[in-house]
């Protein structure tokens, strides 16, 4: 969203001006923490429909736990922030046609996505569930057999689901956590598989329903994400997240989005 | 969580100034390739005709979805730097250069062909005929259908939501996924483009009908 | 170029493609006839029937040609549970490209009926021919004639919109697409293939419009 906001410009300089300077070619060669501190800017990806590890504000500029971990990075590299919003699908994307230096968008890690792209140690977590109304007798994977359930595509709990749920069971997926949270809402689906922070908004928002968690899906620590020759950059990111885990910056941003202490961080899953 | 007020109600409509000018730049950026794809259509050189055929086919063949994909991703492999804006602007305009393209040759090819011969044997050249004779007939021809097809691209730039771009509908997604209201946000949205939409459509509706009673009566 | 392309995991994925592609044929077709069959009926009501029911039509139609699909679809998914209606996705799906092409459909239909005269009927009387015989040649056939063309690009460009309902978890060729990519996230790869495989069913479409349009829609020889 930062990347939209207009400038007091006219409307028609404004759109010729925006075009023509996203035109200008840019090399887009490996990243290496020198490269971007000469260029003095580092492009993160962020994703804004996922509060609060990336939403917005109340002036609706981005604002979350990662938006909060990308300011830290960006003043430790000393150069300026530009955030580029991202979706769950299109991160990879993003990353892999060099629209964004870096990725910090809640991004799971996991031996699929490792093949295409190279992880930071964790720096956040969350677990995702199987979510159902208090009624629905389900306890294990098994249970699903002739259920419909909801997943993001490409989530960590797509992969998840896809891998456990037998046969007979009826995998629907949508777009993002929105649309498959509003599928259980309008009873298109009977379950879906989400995290710990849709529970609370599916709580908040609709305790008639009785939504609960089932069992465990995963629980997933997230990496920052980098191109596969980025090796010097993630070096950095390594150094970057031990020292604001060390110095209690991490944890206070913890505290400042899920108003509690951030449990230790995961270890780096290994394949 | 956040709850669904007069801030959110205000986000949404505030994008509509995306909505409209990603509309407005298509439109141009399509009026001029379109002016091109209409003469290479209608003119006289064969391989034009075909080069022109082949984009309008390969334009009104392929959904619009994965146009503004690929033109968002392509310039990326090259290492072109180029934003949602830039890939929504640039491929919704060479998407209406085809339709505008076809709406406009037909225009073109309406007018009758002694027209044609009638200014030419007044001595007039084929940038003369065009510019003095066909062009102000067919344009009169061609509005409406053009009107109509711009409710279209405005309708069609709620898919440049799909490459990240922040317009009407993706305003309203992001809304909805920290307010979890979609029923009021996706309504909201359906009457704020219906509002948009509907004088366009009745305005090119009363041309059209305007038009033929003129062309019935001649 | 910093980009390795890798197509072969797309077509490893063939099968998928090849399931996507059918599914999306057999929801346009279905679609253009019953869409069909909702555009002659509203056509007629709109035509002929009482006050109530023409400003029904008008604002189903107006409706539907100012909103985007997007929007259409997510109401007939998520809204009509609301009211006891639960369809599945591909149901829904249908439903949502019936609606939108026969609003669109009302319009052209109405259109060709306007575009017969009544001295032609007239005539065809003076010449002798039988009521059946004047509906057939006299007023069916010029008006398909005239409104064949805008009927049949209407249909390839609802064929091209149901890649819209892979939004609701619908069956379909984008789906399949997205379902791919999130597997090897070889995005483009696959996009452009599956950009290639619309193409194609798009000539198919035409192809078929064109034999049909020959077979039953060409003038008689007699000038």
């Amino acid at each position: 969203m930062t990347s939209f906001t207009p400038t007091r410009r006219g409307f028609g300089a404004l759109a010729l001006g925006a075009t023509a300077a996203s035109l200008l070619p840019r090399l887009a060669l490996a990243a290496t923490p020198d490269d971007i501190k000469k260029r003095g800017r580092i492009q993160v990806g962020t994703l804004t429909d996922y509060p609060p590890f990336g939403g917005t504000d109340d002036k609706q500029n981005p604002a979350g736990y990662d938006v909060d971990v990308a300011n830290l990075l960006a003043k430790a590299m000393g150069v300026e922030l530009q955030l580029v919003p991202v979706t769950g699908p299109n991160r990879i994307p993003f990353l892999l046609t060099n629209k964004v230096d870096m990725l910090i968008a809640t991004f799971g890690i996991t031996e699929e996505r490792s093949k295409q792209v190279l992880f930071s140690n964790p720096y956040s977590a969350l677990t995702t569930y199987i979510l159902a109304p208090k009624g629905t007798q389900i306890r294990n994977a098994e249970d699903l057999k002739g259920v419909r359930v909801g997943v993001a595509r490409a989530s960590t709990q797509d992969t998840a689901v896809s891998a456990i749920a037998p046969r007979e069971a009826r995998i629907m997926r949508f777009d993002d956590d929105a649309t498959t949270t509003q599928s259980i809402i309008s009873g298109q689906t009977q379950a879906i598989g989400a995290s710990n922070t849709v529970l609370a908004q599916l709580t908040a928002s609709y305790p008639n329903l009785q939504i609960e968690p089932k069992f465990t899906l995963r629980a997933q620590a997230n990496g920052m994400a980098f191109r596969k020759q980025d090796e010097a950059l993630r070096d950095w990111s390594n150094a970057f997240i031990k020292s604001i885990t060390d110095n209690g910056e991490l944890a206070a941003i913890h505290q400042r989005w899920f108003k509690a202490a951030m449990d230790p961080l995961p270890p780096m899953p290994q394949f | 969580m956040r709850s669904f007020g007069p801030n959110e109600v205000f986000y949404i409509l505030a994008a509509v100034r995306w909505t409209l000018l990603l509309s407005i730049v298509a439109f141009a950026g399509g009026s001029l390739g379109g002016v091109v794809v209409a003469l290479m259509r209608a003119g006289s050189i064969r391989a034009l005709r075909w080069i022109a055929f082949a984009y309008i086919k390969i334009f009104q063949g392929t959904p619009l979805l994965m146009q503004l994909v690929l033109a968002f991703f392509i310039p990326g492999i090259f290492g072109l730097d180029v934003d949602p804006w830039a890939a929504a602007a640039i491929g919704l305009s060479l998407h209406a250069s085809a339709f505008l393209g076809e709406i406009w040759r037909g225009a073109i090819e309406v007018v009758p062909r002694g027209q044609w011969e009638a200014s030419g044997a007044l001595g007039l050249r084929y940038w003369a005929q065009m510019r003095l004779v066909i062009a102000p007939q067919a344009i009169r021809i061609a509005i409406p259908p053009s009107v109509g097809f711009l409710v279209q691209l405005i309708k069609a730039t709620s898919l440049a939501s799909i490459i990240g771009f922040v317009e009407l509908t993706r305003a309203a997604q992001v809304i909805n996924n920290a307010t979890f209201q979609p029923f009021t946000i996706f309504g909201l949205v359906g009457l704020t483009y219906f509002i948009i939409c509907w004088p366009l459509s009745a305005y090119s509706r009363r041309m059209e009908r305007r038009l033929a009673e003129a062309s019935a009566r001649a | 170029m910093n980009y390795t392309f890798e197509f072969a995991q797309v077509f490893a994925a063939w099968d998928e493609l090849a399931y996507g592609a059918l599914r999306t044929l057999w929801l346009s077709a279905a679609s253009m006839a019953i869409g069909l069959v909702v555009a002659v009926l509203g056509a007629l009501a709109k035509n002929n029937g009482p006050r109530a029911l023409r400003i029904a039509i008008d604002a189903y139609i107006e409706l539907i040609r100012n909103t985007p699909f997007l929007v259409q679809i997510f109401i007939v998914f998520f809204g009509l549970p609301a009211i006891g209606i639960r369809l599945e996705a591909d149901q829904a799906a249908l439903l949502a490209m019936v609606i939108n092409v026969g609003a669109y459909g009302i319009e052209i239909i109405r259109a060709g009926i306007e575009s017969i005269h009544h001295g032609q009927i007239e005539a065809g009387r003076a010449l002798g021919l039988k009521p059946l015989q004047i509906f057939r040649l006299v007023v069916l056939k010029p008006a398909i004639q005239a409104i064949y063309p805008s009927l049949t690009s209407q249909f390839i460009l609802l064929m091209l919109n149901s890649s819209v309902c892979s939004a609701i978890a619908a069956a379909e060729l984008t789906a399949a697409a997205n379902d791919i990519q999130a597997r090897n996230f070889r995005s483009f790869e696959v996009y452009f293939v599956v950009t290639g495989i619309y193409f194609a069913m798009s000539l198919l479409f035409w192809g078929i419009f064109a034999v049909i349009e020959r077979a039953f829609l060409r003038q008689p020889a007699v000038r």
